[in-house]
């Protein structure tokens, strides 16, 4: 069986033609899993395999979920001790949305807990590492889905962002990575961290099993109020026409960056103009104030979203939150407590308005913005704890889309000079997944991310 | 982020662990006085931006009047066995908490 | 001359009568239920579960809004207000804040007017059920619908506040959007007292520093009590030149007092902020005019127009509108009058009178058919037909037996004859025209 490296798309093809069966590729991705996750502690919770055949536009296509996502009767921790022991009763409608479409769920993967943190270190369960370098980290809060994309532990993944949380981790594991507008995939039954900026969203080895995943978890939920009924576009098939794109870059996006990631960058740009697509300088407000609405709205939102975590309807009690969690509720509980709601919250709100009409501007003249994911490549192991402001700085490039709620993709385009990664941001409007898609498969056709997927899982061959 | 100027107190780090209900050690005080007071200082940053009048986002979707129509709808009932099954403390179909006054 | 001069004003809760609750559809029905049957993701407070509201609980609530005379906010929203309780399963509960469906409304009771500070909808907390060395707790109540009546301090005596609260529970029952009952908890009271010991008589003092809420009352009467108690305890410390500590205090009925429940040192700061799961509500004048197309007439107007329209006597008015049943009742029955016009011996304005007579009386029961109503009031109406043969005989009975009421008649007392018809009339059975027996008595005895 020639499995290893097959996109979901080719698993479908391959499972059509019977080149195998659905137990056989399931069972083929359960061995890869029992053989490898004690190195890179991608996944928790391994859920049970199934006889049955699948229908569907995922049929029989393993996936691997993110620990927030409610998952009947499989455990669901957030990788928090709080949740240690936790069985939700219920799926979230990603969870429903996938398995309707025939996707078969492998288990669920590592993450920070509560999803606070860019190094998927703060798991109560232990850190994910990346499988480019196992002394360095996935990067997260999505680490353990993307470093099982990486390692070809799974073929597909779900992943969810606050800000960076499915970008960056994919930027540094080296795979694609899509963080859909806020409102597009439902968040009804992901364990809510921000709740104005959660966004659910595919992680995987090419940008049509991206648009392949969102086609099926994207749309309207009436369970929740914030998703938008905004029509589902068909992404695969406005992925392949051959658009020629105005694409923006700014400034403010290419600043203290590394070099390594300066000149992969550089050198993609070369190839959107080769391909005839027009480069055109815009001007954005400064992510370094995308950080500080982001830092604001952001805790406050957690530090209500973790309040119904008391111990009595279920889990343990708050004694069992962790430093970082501990952190951001006090952060949050002081810029909404009396006396301090205007100075922080509402300024934040403000500064928010302003970010959006930014980039309502910018999209008035390009199709795109164009920018590097992350500002270095995958850092080792132990590097976040000396900076407890880190995650924030790590995802600087990633938060003007987080609290504006517009979509972006990562993709490869390259590695540095130790040999990791190098992640590739393309921003789009308001529900317009189509274009950055279409942009995203353009790049891979001309480059196929200079083989930066596939020699991500070639070390593990197997 | 070397020097900071926001200054929290140990009653102010006591009083939002209160807030927030959540117990804190010693060490974890004086840690999070740090910690807190940096990130405020970095938020400050937003004072360079003149927001006067602009109005505030609370959310990016421009969506109004969600609602759903008053009925019953089961499909997410829970019984109440389903209801307890991952609480500690649990009697009888209840939940069960140490006596409040 | 100085006096007391209490300053009152109310905080009412009324649980909406929704089929499903406020933010999910699990049954909203949770009296006597079995605990936790009728829960979700979303009202137990699940991780991820996320909460849209209820349309017919929206329009309920600012039909209670409109009926109090408030102005309906065009835009508005729901906000998170974080306290830390066992029966609150989310660690905030869904209210509204700065922006609440409806403002600065006015009730008016007789001649006074107490004006409404706001109406805002929010959901109800889980149920708490004390044992003996454990609590229970049961989520079936658990974001059922509850708006919130807040008025402006305007009470100075309970007697106003017990008048405001019955006018309430009146006008509510007419909107038919909840059962107001206060036994079930599904109406609950709580005043913030304060007073003002030596007023000067000025129409509008500066207010106490100080107030204090009182709750668990769950009787239009024992909220007179425990204000009453209240008023005379503040007093008490106020006449030692101390302010009373503003506190929540709680109600025991059994011994009739307030009791300290939590000081202001403990007052909660909600951090409230806007609730990120709902989208605002924005409203426009038309689709507020649908809403106000099922506001019923409400009982202060209907007292007008039965005055008017059928020359009611004031306080039978007041009656027969008090429960909306019943004054449609009343309303149907004296159309139905109509075509038995022209009533033998009645002038037609009398009918709707002797009407409400009849239903407050309770000469007729008004679960009949106004037809049926409408027969045996004719009934009653009808001039008795009279045995004067007989009634010669009772009467000359009747005088014989009460010498001495004949004597104080013939003495000019002319209550006496009221008496001796009486006696008449019960040994006529019933069975006599009074006007006709008041005659012939008035003859004989001049005789």
């Amino acid at each position: 069986m020639d499995i290893l490296g097959k996109s979901a798309v080719e698993l479908l093809e391959s499972l059509k033609k019977k080149e195998f069966s659905e137990k056989e590729l399931f069972a083929y991705f359960h061995k890869r899993i029992e053989r490898y996750n004690s190195k890179f502690n991608a996944f928790l919770t391994l859920a049970e395999s199934t006889d049955e055949n699948h229908e569907g536009p995922l049929g029989g296509i393993p996936f691997a979920m993110k620990d927030n996502f409610c998952t009947k009767g499989v455990r669901t921790t957030a990788s928090s001790k709080v949740l240690e022991h936790f069985i939700p009763p219920y799926d979230s409608t990603v969870t429903i949305r996938m398995n309707q479409s025939g996707a078969v769920l492998q288990g669920k993967t590592n993450m920070d807990a509560w999803a606070h943190g860019s190094s998927t270190e703060t798991s109560d369960f232990g850190p994910s590492k990346n499988p480019w370098n196992t002394d360095r980290a996935p990067g997260g809060s999505s680490g353990g889905s993307a470093a099982a994309i990486s390692a070809y532990l799974s073929p597909i993944a779900i992943g969810s962002e606050t800000a960076g949380s499915i970008r960056q981790p994919a930027a540094w594991c080296g795979v694609v990575g899509l963080k859909p507008t806020y409102g597009r995939v439902p968040r009804y039954g992901v364990v809510a961290m921000g709740s104005s900026l959660d966004c659910p969203g595919p992680m995987t080895i090419t940008a049509e099993d991206a648009a392949l995943v969102l086609e099926v978890i994207a749309g309207n939920d009436s369970y929740d109020a914030t998703s938008s009924p905004v029509p589902v576009g068909s992404y695969r098939k406005e992925m392949k026409k051959k658009r020629k794109m105005t694409i923006g870059i700014a400034d403010e996006y290419m600043e203290n960056i590394s070099d390594d990631v300066k000149k992969r960058v550089d050198e993609a740009i070369e190839i959107f103009k080769k391909q005839g697509h027009t480069i055109k300088k815009v001007k954005l407000i400064s992510p370094k104030y995308a950080i500080s609405v982001y830092t604001i709205i952001q805790r406050a939102e957690v530090s209500s979203n973790l309040a119904r975590y008391d111990g009595i309807r279920y889990g343990n009690d708050r004694t069992h939150f962790g430093q970082e969690a501990k952190r951001r509720i006090m952060l949050g509980a002081y810029t909404l407590s009396y006396g301090y709601y205007d100075a922080f919250y509402k300024k934040a709100q403000q500064v928010r308005t302003l970010i959006i009409e930014d980039f309502k501007r910018v999209f008035n003249e390009v199709d795109v913005i164009v920018s590097p994911t992350t500002p270095v490549t995958a850092l080792k192991l132990g590097e976040f704890e000396k900076y407890p402001f880190f995650g924030e700085v790590m995802d600087i490039l990633n938060e003007g889309a987080a609290v504006s709620g517009i979509p972006a993709i990562n993709i490869p385009c390259g590695l540095d000079s130790q040999k990791l990664p190098v992640g590739l941001q393309i921003m789009g409007n308001y529900f317009d997944e189509s274009t950055i898609l279409n942009l995203a498969y353009q790049f891979e056709k001309e480059t196929n991310y200079f083989d930066v997927i596939k020699k991500g899982f070639e070390r593990y061959k197997e | 982020m070397s020097s900071t100027h926001t200054k929290l107190s140990k009653s102010d780090i006591l009083h939002l662990a209160k807030l927030a209900n959540l117990s804190i050690s010693d060490a974890e005080i004086s840690k999070y006085e740090s910690q807190l007071a940096e990130t405020i200082d970095y938020v400050e940053n937003m004072k360079e931006l003149d927001t006067k009048g602009v109005a505030v986002t609370s959310q990016t979707t421009d969506l109004t009047n969600i609602f759903f129509d008053d009925g019953l709808v089961n499909n997410r009932a829970l019984t109440s066995e389903e209801a307890v099954a991952n609480s500690k403390t649990k009697q009888n179909g209840y939940f069960k908490v140490k006596k409040i006054m | 001359m100085k006096q007391q001069y209490p300053v009152i004003g109310l905080e009412i809760h009324v649980e909406l009568k929704t089929d499903s609750k406020m933010f999910c559809q699990c049954s909203a029905d949770y009296f006597g239920k079995k605990p936790n049957t009728h829960v979700c993701p979303v009202c137990l407070g699940m991780p991820g579960a996320l909460p849209v509201p209820n349309r017919q609980a929206i329009e309920w609530a600012i039909l209670i809004g409109k009926a109090l005379g408030c102005t309906i906010n065009k835009i508005s929203k729901f906000d998170r207000k974080h306290y830390f309780y066992p029966d609150l399963p989310k660690g905030y509960q869904i209210s509204q804040y700065d922006e609440p469906f409806c403002v600065n409304g006015a009730v008016a009771i007789k001649e006074k007017t107490f004006r409404i500070h706001r109406v805002h909808l929010e959901e109800d907390t889980g149920k708490l059920i004390h044992g003996e060395n454990k609590t229970l707790v049961d989520f079936n109540r658990s974001s059922v619908p509850l708006v919130e009546i807040v008025t402006e301090p305007d009470f100075h005596n309970s007697d106003d506040v017990r008048a405001f609260l019955e006018e309430l529970q009146v006008i509510i029952r007419y909107l038919n959007v909840s059962d107001a009952d206060m036994e079930k908890g599904s109406m609950r009271l709580e005043p913030n007292i304060s007073l003002i010991l030596n007023h000067d008589g000025s129409p509008d003092p500066e207010l106490p520093k100080y107030k204090v809420e009182v709750k668990n009352i769950n009787s239009f009467r024992y909220v007179k009590d425990a204000i009453e108690y209240e008023l005379k305890r503040q007093a008490e410390i106020l006449e030692t030149g101390e302010l009373p500590p503003q506190e929540t205090r709680g109600y025991n009925e059994t011994k009739g007092i307030t009791y300290s429940q939590r000081s202001k040192e403990d007052a909660h700061d909600y951090r409230y902020f806007p609730e990120p799961d709902i989208p605002p509500i924005v409203f426009t004048e038309k689709q507020l005019e649908q809403i106000f197309e099922s506001l019923p007439e409400l009982p202060g107007e209907k007292i007008i127009r039965y005055k008017t329209q059928y020359k009611l006597r004031p306080q039978d008015a007041f009656i027969i509108t008090r429960n909306r049943t019943t004054a449609d009742y009343f309303e149907h029955v004296v159309h139905e009058f109509e075509k038995h016009r022209p009533v033998s011996n009645h002038e037609v304005e009398d009918i709707p009178q002797k009407v409400a007579n009849y239903i407050i009386n309770k000469k007729i029961p008004v679960d009949v058919s106004a037809e049926e109503f409408v027969r045996q009031a004719l009934e009653l109406m009808a001039p008795k037909q009279t045995d004067t043969k007989l009634l010669d005989e009772m009467i000359a009975k009747v005088v014989g037996a009460n010498p001495k009421a004949v004597e104080d008649y013939n003495k000019g007392k002319q209550n006496s004859i009221m008496f001796l018809m009486g006696q008449v009339m019960k040994e006529m059975k019933g069975k006599a025209d009074a006007q006709t027996v008041k005659n012939e008595l008035i003859k004989i005895l001049s005789k």
